[in-house]
């Protein structure tokens, strides 16, 4: 574990969550471990706050659960993006790229002036 | 799922939600199997990673939205295992709960069909109505001609009794004199067949003839809802009527109070009555007339276009044989519209101030249950403190803990709430009964509404907070680290100043109101019960005999009455018989002015009069004594010396020296100023009402006072003994053989006395039961609050006593203990009493609303009370047995 962890900014948990269900069906444990992944290690999510964030989604019928027999035999939990989830998931990415442009041009600037 | 699904679902929610987590640490698991870690160490470094399984669970819970209803799912079965847990308490808690929500459902149920319930007509706020009081029918034809210059359609009507027997004994139904748009500008339609048109209210009918609107209560209950009625024919008066439709269940009339069974049009009276009938009578105040507003009209608009066309309708409508003063007065005097959304009833203004008041009685009376109940719950939360506040260690919310008190207040508010609407219901039904009189039977729409079941709803709310938050509010000061320390040893609700003495007195303040409005309202009905009237009210039955069926020739009217006296005279278990124009106490009157020789210039007002005419033998039917002088007697006829008798208060008030044989003039209407000799003086008696104060009266000889027998008079019946309503069959039998087209109706003189005091009797029935009720509660109050106060002390007296304390000393030590709640609850309840009384003295007969008796005398009668139920629990006290009680320690 050498990786520096850093902690999710407020809200974009979910984002995330959406973004790694887009690309297919998975239940809890593969979000978990795309996040990961994908992250290079960066963003770890502790269960305490992955299911939570997927129950709200679910309540709020971004996402959509069934269970499915898995790789191990057991059924799994599966969540899929929904229509509304998929358009919600949109307009988060552009307010998200907004913001982290504007941050970003504030950021610059200020470094340009202090120099 | 949606939020509802998952509500109804949980148990399923809940195995899901354990599989999915399960699943996931069964992966992480398999993961540090994979990497070469023992199945142990896996394990092991997989539960470390996932953390608390429960936790996670919570947190989804919490997520999912529906776990403040699973709370209170729970703290709901947790209130119910509690209820069942102390019947004793449930019981007497949800009773109270139910009397006195119960109570003010019942009463609020009567306000609101009375006072606040608009008519169930069309739009009932753009209805007006002409001010005030009644109106003759040539006014009434003048207000039509102009009705659309006015307002947007106006309509009249007259309360009727008509009489639905074919021959004999009468067989009354509530009527309506109605015009040909009354339905119409009201709004109500019919639910079967049609209403009145204009056309139907021509003189002598329309061109279906005579024509009757049947109410929806009068079809159900007469022609059992058949829908053959349309086109049957009803007997009204001996006229034949065609009935042509059936308004809706809802519609019981105009005015609040009173029902109607039939409708006719005004134009049908011409043939119903023939001559006499009042429709061309430019004296005969009777109908109400009534109009709708055009839209966007105002009540003064429509005021100002009625003066606009007043002096049109004042001039073409002038009373016949009125003095000038009187025209002129008639002439000027406005013409004013009011808004009449809720109709017009004389009901509702003799109503309105008993009702409000007994609507405060009820509402203390829930108060004062309250207080018990907190009481009571206050206590129990004492003893459950330890319970509490080892969940507050465990880690509940105080929220919750409130909470959770809260629920079961509301629970057995709502059981009272419930059990309450049932005994509203019967409640009101009770005292609708107890207001009709044998003049008018009183009917009021009580339907269990939505506004009756929302008030009980929120009422049982409002009760539920009253007792439910102080109980709850105590669980913020308790700390759980104290509480745990004293092992639940210690009692809330101790000392001077606890919240439990402040109930009580309060209790004690509020019952000592009530009882104090009890009292005088009882006392006032006792007093008009018993007031010695100069009649035999329990002896006489009056028969109205009305001829206005029969075919006899006006000449003849007085020969055929004296037959029919004569016949009911003859009648076994008759003592004897009289007839009047008037009955005494029925409300009716017949007055005019005295000429007073010596003093000309005393106003008219000031030497009036009460004038009746009676038969020989009148007097003695009624076991009214003569003073002195004679009773009329066969020499009083047409064209013998007129002749008079006066009661006790006339000659005190206007006959100087001795009054036998003076001659004394009064005047009577068109036919001026009539002298009479006094022949009698005979006792004071009652004359139009029980309550007014006895008025002077001379009676006349019927024959003499009238020439022609007039349409109808009351032959009064004294029973020899036992009840005279015994007597209406075989008398109805013997008059009916005289002449069976007469037209009958019989009550009891002691009814005509209890209608007149229903308003009394009413009040004084609920302020006592109320009265009574708060009391018994009260006096529950006290006993549970000594007794508690004994238990919790045991070992204290057991002490007092070992040392030496007489039993009677420990009494009063529990009696010390009530003092000071019911000291100073009826020092503020006098004050509070003191305070209210004038609300209550227009009510109140012969009697001081602020009257020192009542007041002490409640005042005492409470402390009997409270001495009772506190001596009950001190007396255990003082039986306490020391030994016992030290060696329990």
């Amino acid at each position: 574990m050498t990786t520096p962890k850093s902690d999710l900014p407020q809200g974009t948990l979910d984002l995330l969550i959406l973004k790694i269900v887009a690309l297919g069906p998975l239940h809890g444990y593969a979000i978990a471990q795309r996040l990961q992944q994908i992250s290079r290690d960066v963003v770890q999510v502790p269960q305490g706050s992955l299911y939570p964030a997927l129950h709200r989604l679910e309540n709020r019928s971004l996402l959509v659960a069934e269970w499915k027999l898995s790789d191990t035999g057991r059924d799994a939990k599966f969540y899929r993006l929904t229509r509304k989830g998929r358009a919600f998931m949109q307009e988060e990415t552009n307010s998200w790229h907004r913001l982290t442009a504007a941050v970003g041009l504030i950021l610059d600037a200020a470094e340009g002036e202090a120099s | 799922m949606t939020w509802l699904g998952r509500l109804f679902r949980r148990d399923r929610v809940e195995r899901q939600l354990d599989a999915e987590l399960r699943d996931h640490l069964e992966r992480l698991t398999d993961d540090y199997r994979r990497s070469g870690l023992s199945e142990r160490e896996a394990r092991r470094r997989a539960r470390l990673e996932f953390g608390g399984l429960e936790q996670v669970k919570e947190v989804c819970r919490d997520v999912r939205g529906t776990r403040w209803l699973d709370e209170i799912g729970q703290d709901l079965r947790y209130g119910f295992r509690l209820l069942r847990q102390s019947p004793a308490f449930t019981l007497v808690a949800v009773a109270s709960l139910a009397l006195g929500i119960g109570a003010n459902s019942a009463i609020f149920a009567l306000v609101d069909s009375v006072l606040l319930k608009s008519l169930p007509v069309r739009d009932p706020h753009r209805l007006i109505l002409l001010d005030d009081g009644s109106w003759t029918n040539p006014i009434w034809e003048q207000v039509r001609a102009r009705q659309l210059e006015i307002s947007d359609g106006a309509a009249a009507w007259n309360d009727v009794r008509f009489d639905l027997a074919r021959a004999g004994a009468t067989e009354f139904v509530e009527g309506l004199w109605t015009s040909g748009s009354f339905f119409d500008v009201l709004g109500v339609p019919a639910v079967l067949g049609r209403t009145f048109t204009v056309a139907d209210d021509n003189r002598g009918g329309g061109p279906d003839g005579p024509v009757a609107v049947i109410s929806y209560a009068f079809w159900q209950r007469r022609f059992g809802g058949e829908a053959s009625v349309i086109g049957q024919t009803l007997t009204l008066d001996r006229t034949p009527f065609t009935i042509v439709g059936v308004t809706p269940p809802s519609f019981l009339g105009p005015s609040q109070g009173r029902s109607f069974d039939v409708a006719v049009p005004l134009g049908t009276q011409a043939i119903v009555r023939g001559p006499g009938h009042w429709l061309d009578d430019r004296s005969t105040w009777v109908l109400e007339i009534m109009a709708r507003l055009k839209p966007g009209q105002t009540v003064e608009l429509a005021t100002s276009a009625l003066r606009s066309v007043q002096p049109q309708i004042r001039e073409a409508t002038l009373p016949d044989g009125w003095p000038q003063p009187m025209l002129d007065q008639y002439l000027k005097e406005g013409l004013t519209f009011v808004g009449a959304a809720a109709g017009p009833s004389g009901f509702r203004t003799r109503y309105q101030q008993p009702l409000w008041i007994i609507m405060a009685v009820v509402a203390i009376v829930l108060l004062i249950a309250c207080a018990n109940i907190a009481n009571l719950m206050l206590a129990r939360a004492a003893t459950r403190r330890h319970e509490l506040t080892l969940r507050l260690a465990l880690g509940a919310s105080r929220f919750r803990i409130a909470r959770q008190l809260l629920v079961e207040s509301l629970l057995l508010a709502s059981l009272g709430g419930v059990l309450g609407l049932l005994f509203a219901r019967w409640g009101s039904w009770i005292i609708v009964r107890q207001l009709s009189t044998p003049r008018s039977t009183v009917v009021l729409d009580l339907t269990l509404d939505w506004r009756v079941v929302g008030f009980t709803a929120l009422v049982a709310v409002v009760t539920a907070l009253l007792f439910g938050v102080a109980p709850a509010l105590r669980m913020r000061r308790v700390d759980p680290n104290d509480a745990l320390k004293e092992q639940g040893r210690t009692f809330a609700g101790e000392g001077r100043h606890s919240i439990g003495t402040w109930l009580l007195g309060a209790q004690v303040a509020l019952t000592l109101v009530l009882v104090v409005g009890a009292g005088l309202f009882v006392r006032t009905f006792g007093k008009l019960a018993t007031l010695d009237i100069g009649l035999d009210k329990d002896a006489v039955l009056v028969v109205d005999v009305d001829l206005s069926q029969t075919s006899v020739d006006p000449e003849a009217r007085h020969a055929l009455y004296e037959r029919v006296r004569a016949a009911a005279a003859a009648v076994p278990g008759v003592a004897g018989a009289g007839l009047s124009l008037i009955t005494p106490v029925s409300g009716a009157g017949w007055n005019g002015p005295v000429e007073l020789k010596d003093r000309p210039e005393v106003p008219t007002r000031e030497r009036m009069t009460f004038l009746n005419s009676a038969t020989p033998g009148w007097f003695a039917t009624y076991g009214s004594r003569l003073r002195a002088g004679r009773d009329f007697d066969a020499r009083d006829v047409d064209g013998a010396p007129a002749v008079a008798v006066a009661n006790q208060t006339f000659i005190r008030r206007y006959v100087k020296g001795e009054p036998l044989g003076q001659i004394v003039r009064f005047e009577r209407g068109p036919e001026g100023v009539q002298p009479v000799q006094i022949v009698g003086v005979v006792q004071d008696a009652a004359y139009r009402s029980v309550r007014d104060p006895i008025p002077p009266v001379l009676y006349l000889p019927l024959l003499q006072a009238h020439t022609k027998g007039p349409g109808r008079l009351n032959l009064s019946v004294r029973a020899a003994s036992g009840s005279p309503v015994l007597l209406t069959r075989s008398v109805a039998a013997a008059i009916s053989q005289v002449d069976p087209d007469l037209s009958l109706t019989f009550r009891p003189l002691a009814a005509f006395v209890d209608g007149a005091l229903v308003r009394e009797r009413l009040l004084a029935m609920l302020s006592g039961f109320f009265g009574g009720l708060a009391l018994l509660l009260a006096g529950i109050g006290l006993y549970g609050m000594t007794s508690y106060s004994v238990n919790r002390r045991r070992a204290e007296i057991g002490i007092r006593m070992a040392l030496g304390a007489h039993s009677s000393s420990v009494v009063a030590l529990m009696f010390r203990r009530i003092a000071w709640p019911v000291g100073f609850g009826l020092v503020i309840g006098a004050a509070l009493s003191y305070w209210a009384s004038r609300y209550v003295t227009t009510l109140l007969y012969n009697l001081d609303a602020r009257d020192p008796a009542t007041f002490i005398g409640a005042a005492v009668f409470l402390c009997a009370v409270s001495a009772v139920a506190a001596w009950l629990p001190a007396r255990r006290a003082a039986r306490i047995d020391p030994a016992r009680v030290l060696r329990e320690a």
